[in-house]
């Protein structure tokens, strides 16, 4: 199929898209790496009157390291984490998680923020921000607001960003020496949609984790923090019991919603699963 | 799929009833309701702007009503046409029960979508339609100037 018709907009600075967005409204949809927007548009999913095409707005490219923060642009393509030195060093677990991001020919053209902004449950980025306590930052008719990972995730593809809003960047405070991570996803194939997934960072020091944050996705209708397990792990030695006693817990807490092909305790089964394993990875 | 669920309302069970059979709350309480109307006691059409991630389809649709005991409980059936997008039909059974705080609205439905929003759409279907059952009971119980109160969770299934 291909998509009806609409109009098509570049404009040069942030304040033009803007006003560009404000202006036509809930009709209007950014586009920027189009790898989900253009599949919907051509499948006649949605049938919005105007394309704003934002790849020309510098403030939205770049990684860069400012102070105790990694500043990642919404423009930056998953290839561009995928190949960062400062990814590498500073968050190590977003370069963990980039290979399970489809494929390299989508990778080169979808974005970080667009990831974000779209909010997929299964997708790798929303739980890694969540996990890293990354920090949004958008600009609105209003002016620039932050908001917190933990608070822009509001549902199923629904995020605190309101309709006249573009994400701009996302900042992550940087990794220290002692941060541990692991990314975990069950997928039945490669490239796939994560059956259940898993981002985690900690603080190791000799077999104790300390500022667990272990992230599963997939499972619900928003990437979801298995809170009771953090509390269980932190500060504690880690031992088979404490991991048996973690993985109840956390399979216990997480809601998990099924999909076509899984159900809800296959997915709660998953959660299990993933978390044993990533215990056994961070403490290894 | 199957949805089934139960919400408490915090009011009494005739006003729920009440409501449940008012066209012009269920206008304000369906997300994206654009029109609605009653062709006869116990057929309804509507149109809805049924918006969820990357879907944006207007489906218009009917509702047919059965089994009616006033104040209990009814049967629906449901059938709704997307377009390109899609379609999607079913049935469900609604009951009211009175409960401590208010009425217990208990639901289960069986639907199938078809068409490109069933390929596409498929792996979150049963989230998106637990996140419009959710938003319904909460813009209704706020119609009838109640709320929800906490209940266990309502189980989704395929």
């Amino acid at each position: 199929m291909k998509a009806a018709a609409f109009d098509y907009v570049k404009p040069e600075s942030l304040t033009e898209a803007l006003g560009l967005l404000a202006e036509a409204g809930e009709d209007a949809r950014l586009i920027a790496g189009g790898q989900t927007l253009l599949a919907t548009l051509n499948m006649r999913l949605s049938e919005p009157s105007i394309l704003i095409d934002i790849t020309n707005l510098s403030e939205l490219k770049g990684i860069k390291l400012d102070g105790k923060c990694l500043r990642i642009g919404a423009l930056v393509t998953h290839t561009e984490i995928e190949d960062s030195d400062l990814i590498a060093k500073h968050a190590p677990l977003l370069k963990a998680a980039v290979p399970h991001i489809a494929h390299r020919a989508i990778r080169n053209l979808g974005t970080w923020g667009g990831s974000l902004a779209y909010g997929d449950p299964a997708a790798e980025w929303p739980a890694c921000s969540l996990t890293l306590d990354a920090t949004m930052i958008i600009h609105g008719p209003s002016g620039e607001r932050k908001v917190a990972a933990k608070d822009f995730f509001i549902d199923l593809y629904t995020t605190s960003l309101a309709s006249d809003d573009i994400l701009v960047a996302t900042e992550i405070p940087v990794s220290d020496g002692a941060q541990v991570f692991c990314f975990q996803e069950l997928a039945r194939r490669h490239g796939d949609y994560a059956v259940a997934g898993l981002a985690a960072v900690a603080q190791k020091q000799g077999d104790v984790l300390t500022q667990c944050k272990f992230t599963f996705f997939s499972v619900g209708a928003t990437p979801v923090m298995a809170f009771k397990a953090q509390a269980l792990i932190d500060g504690k030695k880690l031992n088979e019991q404490l991991i048996s006693d973690a993985v109840k817990v956390a399979r216990a807490e997480i809601e998990t919603i099924a999909d076509l092909t899984n159900s809800a305790e296959a997915k709660q089964h998953l959660v299990g699963v993933l978390l044993e394993r990533a215990l056994k990875q961070m403490i290894a | 799929m199957e949805l089934n669920g139960e919400q408490l309302i915090a009011a009494p069970i005739p006003e729920v009833w009440k409501g449940l059979n008012d066209i012009d709350v269920l206008a304000k309480s369906i997300p994206g309701c654009e029109e609605i109307s009653r062709i006869a006691p116990e057929e309804i059409h509507a149109k809805v702007m049924f918006k969820i991630g990357p879907v944006r389809a207007r489906f218009a649709g009917k509702l047919l009503l059965s089994d009616i005991v006033p104040d209990q409980s009814c049967s629906m059936a449901f059938e709704g046409s997307g377009g390109a997008a899609g379609f999607a039909k079913g049935k469900s059974r609604v009951e009211l029960k009175p409960s401590e705080g208010g009425t217990l609205v208990c639901y289960t439905t069986e639907a199938s979508i078809g068409g490109k929003l069933g390929q596409i759409g498929g792996r979150l279907i049963s989230a998106s339609a637990k996140k419009i059952a959710d938003d319904f009971f909460q813009r209704f119980a706020a119609e009838l100037g109640g709320e929800i109160l906490p209940l266990e969770g309502s189980p989704v299934k395929e």
